[in-house]
């Protein structure tokens, strides 16, 4: 009862509003480009206020209205995130809410389609991407945004967001692994080749004593990528077809079984500590673990992996992980322009180069690149170069029942030490399985 | 001194040696634990054989109590807690004592029955509660969780409660039976004290059950300030990549005290009524 | 005057009934529901009766591996609760000797590991103890003089050292109860037996073991489901994704887990569910039939 009085006067309120605060609204939009866009923004906004009166939800734009979003990942970033856009959004009134949900795909299974208590958006890596998809809570992103704001992203990032030709996901930033290393420890020049890379390990790794040249989580797929990408193997394709017995797989697994050898015990805390504590010369790690390089006082150095060339003389292509943002479809209906102000204020480059600054995550904007401070990171720029080579991950719901038979095939081979061939029919029948399972 | 005496008192040494190279072994995980809370250096693994921390701070506990509202959710924890206590024990004693006292045929395979519904796997325990809830409008609501804890704890609870109330001879309701008390009265004047020992065992299962549940603390409830002490530890360090152990080992060590606290406490209340003498059959 | 008491039993059970009824049988049929249903990602909203055919499936799934899991959980489940059983009993006896002053400390320091929570303690083993290069346990063995041992990528070692942790643990648990078990034990019958000249082991055997028996049934039954069901451990410990340690260890759990709860296709898995419930029911109604002594006390 409350809730419908409430409505009304919101409805009346938003219809007399509405004939001051349309012009006022194609004015501050006026600067996004595109005077058909804003009298569409205008209708939309009438349209939201009539519903309004109709249902007693109160979506006027000149309502603060927030829209909540649900991440995983880091709550540094994700609050540089949000501090850009409500700076963009503060005249619209439209605050945007960053919440950490651990488990993130198992609660949207069970919340994303739900009004009351679900969020209106959701900050997640795009490899999840298909199966949020499949399960029909998503509204694709052009419903909002057109590709002229999308024109300053990054292609890879942008297809990265795409399933099945409609994009979902809107890019921010990504990550890929790079080559790190030490530059107190490493003697010469980096290499440029793989070859020369495993000569230099077979010279300067002694695993009795512990100390080795590059350590690298040898049986973890997503780290073995840059040789599976660049033997031209791949995981599944884009039919959902696995491809761990392909002979471009067994090349690539059977080269890293040998780096494998080298590299100790592989898991991640154990590289880290290497690489920390100076036992390992070099780590192919993410941005991730640079703040603990920092602390640990080491004079590191970054090299793109996409600078060493395979025996086959392709560069080493490893995975990117692009994050970006989607809307959840119930948003659809109820938050329409307030979820579109949040997406076009994420087109922009400054929230880029902000996050480029704060948090050394490289901006998925083109643009973002152009600002100094942001072109004087190296760490940055390598990840730059690295996104000519690197390949999304596949974002099909397949994709997630992957992992499971890949690193086994991973940990069998460098592991148990069982034959390559063998091992690759017992788990691409396993993948098989698995991937019928989910039908 | 007798020769008794001394074999007492040797006796005695050898267990109490037993006993501390026993807490010592068993603890050595939760020193580790402790010597990384009170360490600066990032990382959970060095080359040094040593339980002593690195770089002695209190900055991991100041940032946990400080930076993370712990605080709120300690209330959190504590206010399910108790809720689930009461609920499930108030539900469980006069169930086990129905169970305990009246007799039928089947009594024992209805509470076999029960006991083995236990055996169904969780994972898929909690999508099908998430739908009912949903239905009954319960999430993200504390009293819903406390219905979701207090009836996972109750079989166990009926079940222990029963056992327990099996070994209180029924002679000593008859005397005050013949008086004319109410079953109520029996159970609360005389029951319950000498049961003393099973509900306070009972009821810390409980607690420690509702203290270090993560998984529907997470699900059910949406905000973040609401989450209890288990759910807001497992955020801290849910991913691999940017778990810091420090802060990580020192709020577990947090979470586990008033654990430990309330443990030490109730030692005393553990003793039976039933040593006291009872009645003598 | 006994269908009275019957009624009145259910009575006084109600709320709890009532509780169990939603939170522990609910679920239950709920996913007999959905195991009948065609419920997966690509089915999320709209899925549909399709009967048996999840079953079929899931029985055809079953091949060396499935049996593999079934002996393994058997194995661990055997040996966890009888180590379990045994350890408890002698340190709750040694808690309760006369005269140990300190046992409340004793107590309480033997408490830890079941106070803190499951995944701290096991992370803290992973990366702490088993870890090769840098675990405790190997730090220990490299300064004795011994070789470092690779705890988890073989699966013999790999199910010792889930045990351990297992051990680890489930005793404080185990070590409570027999304590306030072994507080209820009315102390009249020793003073009885000694005065016939009963030696410390005769009474334990003779009086501790047949009182507490009946005390301890439940919580061992309880334990021993909730062993058979454990997950964390092993999964944590060897299969978590991004650290596979090589060690091929599977129990059931962990084996439907990756064939079919990964797969997010949950008419499959409930089906799955459903099966290992019977499965686990078939079992503990053997087993039962073995135990007859002791029912109408």
């Amino acid at each position: 009862m409350k809730r419908k009085i409430y409505g009304t006067l919101c409805g009346l309120l938003a219809v007399g509003m509405v004939a001051g605060c349309g012009s006022q609204g194609v004015a501050s939009n006026a600067a996004n480009g595109g005077n058909v866009q804003n009298a569409a923004g205008g209708e939309n906004a009438s349209d939201t206020a009539q519903n309004a009166a109709e249902e007693g939800q109160g979506a006027d734009s000149a309502e603060p209205e927030t829209v909540t979003v649900w991440h995983d990942g880091d709550e540094s970033i994700m609050q540089v995130i949000a501090d850009e856009v409500n700076k963009e959004l503060e005249a619209e009134n439209v605050t945007v809410a960053f919440e950490k949900k651990t488990g993130l795909t198992d609660q949207l299974q069970l919340y994303g389609n739900d009004a009351e208590n679900g969020p209106d958006m959701y900050f997640y890596a795009h490899d999840s991407l298909g199966m949020f998809a499949e399960m029909g809570i998503l509204a694709p992103i052009t419903d909002f945004i057109s590709a002229e704001d999308e024109k300053d992203l990054l292609p890879m990032t942008i297809e990265a967001g795409t399933y099945q030709d409609t994009q979902y996901l809107l890019p921010v930033y990504y990550e890929t692994l790079l080559f790190i290393y030490n530059q107190d420890l490493w003697e010469g020049e980096v290499p440029g080749t793989t070859d020369e890379l495993y000569a230099y390990m077979e010279e300067h790794t002694d695993t009795a004593a512990g100390t080795y040249a590059v350590v690298n989580q040898h049986s973890t797929a997503y780290n073995v990528a840059p040789f599976i990408n660049g033997y031209g193997a791949y995981i599944i394709d884009e039919n959902a077809n696995p491809g761990l017995d392909t002979e471009e797989m067994i090349e690539a697994v059977t080269y890293n079984k040998q780096f494998a050898t080298l590299m100790g015990e592989g898991d991640y805390d154990t590289c880290n500590t290497l690489f920390n504590e100076q036992k390992a010369a070099a780590i192919i790690g993410g941005p991730w673990l640079v703040s603990g390089i920092k602390e640990a006082g080491i004079n590191y150095g970054i090299k793109s992996l996409s600078e060493f060339t395979l025996p086959n003389g392709s560069p080493l292509a490893p995975y990117s992980g692009v994050q970006g943002i989607g809307v959840l479809k119930h948003a659809e209906e109820n938050k329409k322009d307030a979820v579109a102000s949040v997406l076009k204020a994420l087109c922009k480059e400054n929230v880029g180069v902000s996050l480029a600054k704060e948090s050394s995550c490289a901006p998925a904007n083109a643009k973002s690149y152009e600002d100094a401070d942001v072109a004087a990171n190296e760490m940055i720029m390598a990840m730059r170069a690295t996104a000519e080579t690197a390949q999304p991950m596949p974002n099909l719901p397949q994709m997630s029942v992957m992992w499971g038979p890949a690193e086994s095939l991973l940990a069998a081979v460098n592991k148990s030490g069982e034959d390559v061939k063998t091992a690759a029919e017992t788990y691409q029948q396993a993948a098989v399985q698995a991937v019928g399972d989910m039908q | 001194m007798t020769k008794r005496k001394i074999k007492q008192r040797a006796g005695l040494a050898v267990l109490n040696l037993i006993f501390i190279l026993l807490c010592f072994v068993g603890l050595v995980p939760i020193l580790y634990a402790l010597s990384l809370s009170l360490s600066s250096a990032a990382g959970a693994l060095s080359s040094r054989l040593s339980l002593l921390p690195e770089g002695f701070t209190l900055e991991n506990y100041r940032n946990i109590l400080v930076e993370e509202p712990f605080l709120r959710w300690l209330w959190n924890s504590i206010v399910l807690a108790a809720g689930t206590v009461i609920v499930a024990m108030a539900c469980s004693v006069t169930s086990a004592y129905a169970f305990s006292r009246f007799r039928f045929r089947g009594r024992m395979q209805a509470l076999r029955g029960l006991l083995i519904l236990n055996a169904f796997p969780q994972i898929l325990t909690m999508f099908a509660i998430f739908r009912l809830f949903k239905t009954l409008h319960l999430l993200n609501s504390r009293w819903g969780l406390i219905l979701i804890y207090a009836g996972s704890m109750c079989i166990f609870s009926i079940q222990n409660l029963k056992g327990y109330f099996d070994t209180i001879p029924v002679e000593i309701e008859e005397a005050s039976k013949l008086d004319g008390a109410t079953e109520l009265q029996l159970l609360w004047k005389i029951i319950l004290p000498l049961a003393k020992p099973a509900i306070i065992v009972t009821s810390v299962m409980v607690l420690i059950f509702v203290w270090n549940e993560y998984l529907f603390a997470t699900t059910f409830m949406l905000n973040e300030t609401t989450y209890t002490l288990a759910g807001g530890l497992y955020q801290l360090q849910a991913n691999d990549y940017s778990r810091s152990w420090g802060l990580f080992t020192a709020a577990s060590i947090l979470v586990s005290l008033p654990i430990l606290i309330i443990f030490f406490i109730i030692q005393k209340h553990m003793v039976s009524g039933l040593t006291a003498g009872g009645v003598k059959g | 005057m006994r269908k009275k008491r019957q009624i009145s039993v259910w009575l006084h059970s109600l709320p709890a009934m009532v509780l169990i009824g939603g939170i522990i049988v609910f679920p239950i049929i709920y996913t007999a529901y959905i195991s009948l249903t065609n419920m997966n990602l690509f089915h999320w909203d709209n899925y549909e009766m399709i009967g048996m055919d999840n079953y079929v499936r899931a029985l055809f799934k079953v091949d060396t591996g499935f049996l593999t899991a079934i002996l393994t959980t058997l194995l661990w489940t055997a040996l966890n609760m009888a180590f379990q059983v045994v350890i408890a009993f002698f340190i709750a006896l040694g808690l309760n000797a006369p005269g140990l002053r300190l046992k409340n400390v004793y107590k309480t320091l033997l408490m830890f590991p079941w106070a803190m929570p499951a995944y701290v303690s096991i992370l803290l083993w992973k990366v702490g103890i088993y870890n090769t290069e840098f675990g405790l346990a190997n730090k220990v063995l490299s300064a004795l003089g011994f070789e470092k041992i690779n705890y988890l990528s073989r699966n013999v070692p790999a199910f010792l050292s889930c045990m351990v942790l297992n051990l680890w643990m489930a005793l404080p648990f185990m070590i409570m109860m027999f304590d306030g078990a072994l507080q209820s034990i009315d102390k009249s019958y020793y003073e009885s037996a000694k005065m016939d000249g009963a030696g410390f082991w005769m009474q334990v055997f003779h009086i501790t073991v047949p009182s507490v028996k009946p005390i301890m049934a439940p919580s061992v039954i309880m334990t021993t489901f909730t062993t058979f069901k454990q997950f964390d451990i092993i999964y944590l410990l060897t299969q978590q994704k991004g650290a596979l340690t090589g060690a091929t260890l599977q129990t059931i759990i962990t084996y439907a887990h990756q064939n079919a709860f990964v797969s997010n296709n949950y008419g499959l898995s409930s089906a799955v569910s459903m099966i290992i419930f019977v499965l686990i029911v078939v079992i503990s109604l053997f087993l039962n039939r073995g135990l007859k002594e002791n029912d109408d006390v």
